[in-house]
């Protein structure tokens, strides 16, 4: 058995009350993949950012190859040859692809102006080498969420030199890019480069790990081997062996709530290799989950973003009509009034005020119904902040700390559990259960299993296959912006994957 | 700090879930800093105390002229800061309510003394004047996607320009009495002192003006939507609040109270010139800032602003009760600001939500 490449040894970690790591042993070998795993808030992010410098532990020790070391900035870790990919993404959206990618290492030109032509040739090269066409020249506020994660992993790969942290690296990726990126991550460690890998799909880790190390509130709750069983690991992560995943389907459906026919619309910003979608038809009954499938790009977010009236250019084309009637869902006052509500994929820059406190947030989409002639009910507010504790584990249980210090899937049931207190009758869902537990994911199932027995009808994308297949009572696959295909909910992944590629089953 | 600011309008939510809430410690720091301008109002008290001049064993600086001075000194860019409280709020900024001032001081005298204009009439008009000045800017800045920082520098420009073509570049002296071209002589009680002469008049209006500010902006729908849109635009946007129009009229308060603001100059000072009100801007973004309103928007109280005022005019009087020089003066104010952003920055790093 080598020396570890990197350990920390009792770390202990508080923000202001909350205690984060309550004396935690960790380490990584060279050459090793080694699984994260852990409920939301279990303090998993909080070490990995002791490992990157971001945070300096109030006690513990860091070591590299034996030597303690103190980080005092992300900088220094970075100079030791540690890269993180962090869960929230830290790229800078008004800056393009290639800037991104050279930030704080530019490549320069004699005389010390910015060689721009050559940090995107490179960062052209570097994003095909895991074979994804996304255009240097691009801006990172215009990329989905899926392809920031992939601009951030290619960030992070080009200077890992000892250590490679992925904090949920694959929570908007699909099938494919997956597999290529746990290619990429074997090369890697094959190359002796050691691989923390934190993620929530649990059925990942017998693919990729080495070794597996569980955290539970703030302390190892265990280390075991990659081929533990699924439940094992469940029972370990939350302490209790768990139930079904996904609740029952639906009996029946109700009368049709959404429907499009040969419906299209445009872009604000569109970018090159954008179809604007045409031809789409489909429908969401009362009653009904229906799934959006499809790989990066295939226009999962844009449909949803549109069905809510934002990002588009001019207005709707083709049949679009809510409970029957025609409607034009140009604007999202538009979309509310049809009651429509949609959770966002993007939660932290375009679902949650990060500085603002857990209850303000929550109550953010029903500030009318809270606040009768004009003037805020602290009452009512309370109520319904209480509502949405009740139905979501939302934890700490504080409604007063600011959201932006929660735990990133604790931060996820606020933006869904947000839009829920509005009493949709139409919820458009973007990847609803990015980064929460395996725990927590069945109860937001449950939960919207039993809003849409009341009437309800949703309308979920997901880049996971089988929380789609799992949770929906039908799945529509879309491919450049269209509907290809349709399946009842229970089909088989192959099927679905062959085709969100356009391939045969 | 400002997250526990606003966390006290959200504190009656709090007591539900508290099983575990029991167990999250308050931070000392970030209670010094939710109270930083009130305990930095204090700490100048004392420190007025300590180093006022003594005439006769009489502290000066607690003497009840000077007390009414300090407030009445205040009262104009007190009024101005409250409004660009809620600018500030919302991340926005508004560079044009000193020029905004002048504007309405001018206005206020010319259409007394050479327009003829009763006294409620001209009020009415120089208010609404206001009002539209902000709702021109805001509608600039969120219909073309302008920062506001350049629109309202614009009409920080624009402003003054009017304000020297109405007086045609000379002070509009006012003069009181009956008939035309003189304004009624209740006019001159925003010079004076209610309550056996003892509280001014600029005061009160400042008091009642951020009394009825602090209710809106903690009681009120509206209220909410300030810090929504300056919590997260966009977040704001998607959960349905009108963007646009909370912007339009946080420009529109700021618009009004410059106005207002205005009217009081004329009646203290009995005259308006297109230079009254030169730097203004300035000073009520201090007192802003020293409130403990951040300038990221999203977060911020009023009590705060009124307390961050009162402590800059405190400052500003021990210093000239002791004849220490303007320059100085500058010096000071430049100390506290920073001061004060440093606090909150603290806190925010504490909590992790700010490197
Ligand atoms: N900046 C912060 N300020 C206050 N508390 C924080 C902060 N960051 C994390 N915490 C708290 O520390 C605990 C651990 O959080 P952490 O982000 O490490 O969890 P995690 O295991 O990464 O969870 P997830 O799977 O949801 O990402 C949580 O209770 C969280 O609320
Ligand atoms: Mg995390």
């Amino acid at each position: 058995m080598s020396a570890a490449l990197l350990s920390v040894t009792g770390a202990v970690k508080h923000f202001g009350g909350v205690q984060a790591l309550r004396g935690v042993d960790f380490d990584l070998k060279a050459g090793e993949i080694h699984a994260l795993l852990g409920e939301n808030g279990a303090g998993k992010s909080t070490l990995m950012n002791l490992l990157s410098g971001v945070y300096t532990p109030d006690e513990g020790e860091i070591r590299i190859d034996g030597e303690p070391v103190t980080f005092s900035n992300p900088r220094e870790a970075q100079a030791a040859g540690i890269a993180t990919i962090f869960q929230e993404l830290d790229l800078v959206p008004s800056l393009d692809v290639a800037a991104n990618l050279f930030l704080g290492r530019e490549l320069m030109r004699a005389g010390g102006m910015l060689d721009v032509p050559a940090m995107r040739r490179e960062a052209k090269r570097r994003l095909e080498a895991i074979e994804l066409a996304i255009d240097p020249a691009r801006l990172v506020a215009d990329l989905s969420i899926g392809q920031r994660q992939v601009v951030a992993i290619v960030k992070a790969l080009s200077y890992a030199s000892r250590v490679l942290i992925m904090d949920e690296p694959t929570a908007a990726l699909t099938v494919g890019e997956v597999e290529r990126l746990f290619d990429i991550m074997r090369k890697l460690a094959a190359s002796g480069v050691g691989i923390v890998y934190i993620s929530h799909r649990l059925e990942e880790v017998p693919d990729i790990a080495d070794r597996v190390t569980v955290m539970r509130d703030g302390r190892i709750a265990g280390i075991t081997e990659p081929h533990t069983p699924q439940a094992e690991l469940v029972r370990l992560l939350v302490g209790r062996p768990l139930d079904e995943l996904y609740p029952e389907r639906a009996k029946k459906a109700g009368k049709t709530l959404l429907s499009l026919k040969d419906a299209s619309f445009r872009l604000a910003r569109e970018s090159a290799g954008w179809q604007p979608p045409s031809g789409i038809s489909l429908e969401v009954k009362e009653g009904e989950i229906v799934g959006l499938a499809g790989i990066m790009g295939a226009g999962r977010t844009e449909l949803l973003s549109a069905l809510y009236g934002t990002g588009l250019a001019g207005r709707w084309q083709g049949e679009v009509a809510v409970d029957g009637r025609p409607v034009k869902l140009d604007s999202i006052s538009a979309a509310r009034k049809a009651g429509i509500a949609f959770v966002t994929d993007d939660r932290r820059g375009s679902g949650l005020m990060l500085r603002m406190a857990v209850g303000l947030n929550l109550v953010m989409s029903v500030i009318r119904r809270i606040s009768p002639a004009g003037l805020m009910s602290p009452r009512r507010q309370a109520e319904a902040v209480r509502q949405s504790f009740g139905q979501f584990d939302i934890r700490p249980k504080n409604p007063d700390i600011a959201v932006g210090a929660l735990s990133g899937g604790n931060q996820q049931k606020v933006v869904l559990a947000k839009e829920i207190l509005g009493n949709p009758r139409l919820l458009l869902l973007d990847e609803p259960t990015r980064g929460v537990d395996v725990g927590a994911k069945g109860e937001i199932y449950a939960r919207l299993r039993a809003l849409a027995a009341q009437g309800l009808g949703i309308l979920v994308a997901s880049s996971e296959m089988p929380e789609l297949i799992g949770l929906c009572d039908r799945i529509v696959v879309l491919r450049q912006g269209r509907n290809v295909a349709e399946f009842n909910g229970g089909v088989d992944e192959h099927t679905v994957l062959a085709a969100a590629n356009g391939r045969e089953a | 700090m400002s997250d526990q600011k606003i966390s006290v309008a959200a504190s009656p939510a709090a007591s539900s879930p508290a099983a575990t809430a029991a167990k999250h410690r308050v931070d000392p720091l970030a209670i010094i800093v939710r109270f930083q301008s009130l305990i930095g109002l204090v700490l100048v008290a004392i420190g007025g105390v300590i180093f006022s001049p003594r005439r006769h064993g009489e502290i000066l600086f607690l003497n009840p002229d000077n007390i009414a001075n300090i407030v009445r000194a205040v009262s104009e860019t007190g009024i101005i800061a409250i409004g660009m409280t809620f600018v500030i709020i919302t991340a926005g900024i508004d560079l044009s309510v000193g020029a905004v001032l002048g504007l309405s001081a001018v206005v206020t005298a010319t259409m007394m003394i050479s327009g003829g204009f009763g006294l409620i009439s001209t009020i009415i008009a120089v208010l609404a004047m206001g009002i539209v000045f902000g709702v021109v800017q805001g509608t600039i800045s969120t219909r073309f996607r302008l920062e506001p920082f350049i629109v309202t520098l614009a009409g920080l420009q624009a402003a003054r320009g009017l304000a020297l073509i109405v007086s045609g570049n000379q002070y509009i002296n006012i003069s009181y009495g009956d008939g035309p071209g003189l304004a009624p002589p209740v006019f001159a009680v925003l010079g004076e002192r209610l309550f056996d002469n003892t509280v001014p008049v600029a005061t009160i209006v400042f008091i009642i003006f951020a009394a009825l500010a602090t209710l809106v902006l903690n009681t009120t729908r509206f209220g909410r939507y300030v810090y929504a849109v300056g919590g997260n635009e966009r977040a704001a946007r998607i959960s349905g609040v009108p963007v646009s129009m909370v912007k339009i009229s946080v420009y529109a308060i700021t618009g009004f109270a410059s106005a207002l603001a205005g009217i009081v100059h004329a009646g203290q000072f009995n005259f308006g010139s297109a230079n009254d009100g030169l730097g203004y801007e300035l000073t009520a973004i201090a007192a802003v800032v020293i409130g403990g309103t951040s300038l990221f928007g999203g977060a911020g109280s009023m009590v705060g602003t009124v307390a961050g005022t009162i402590m800059l005019g405190a400052l500003a009087n021990i210093l000239q009760l002791n004849n220490i020089t303007p320059a100085t003066q500058l010096l000071a104010t430049a100390a506290i600001i920073v001061l004060a952003a440093v606090l909150q920055s603290l806190v925010r790093r504490r909590e992790g939500l700010g490197r």
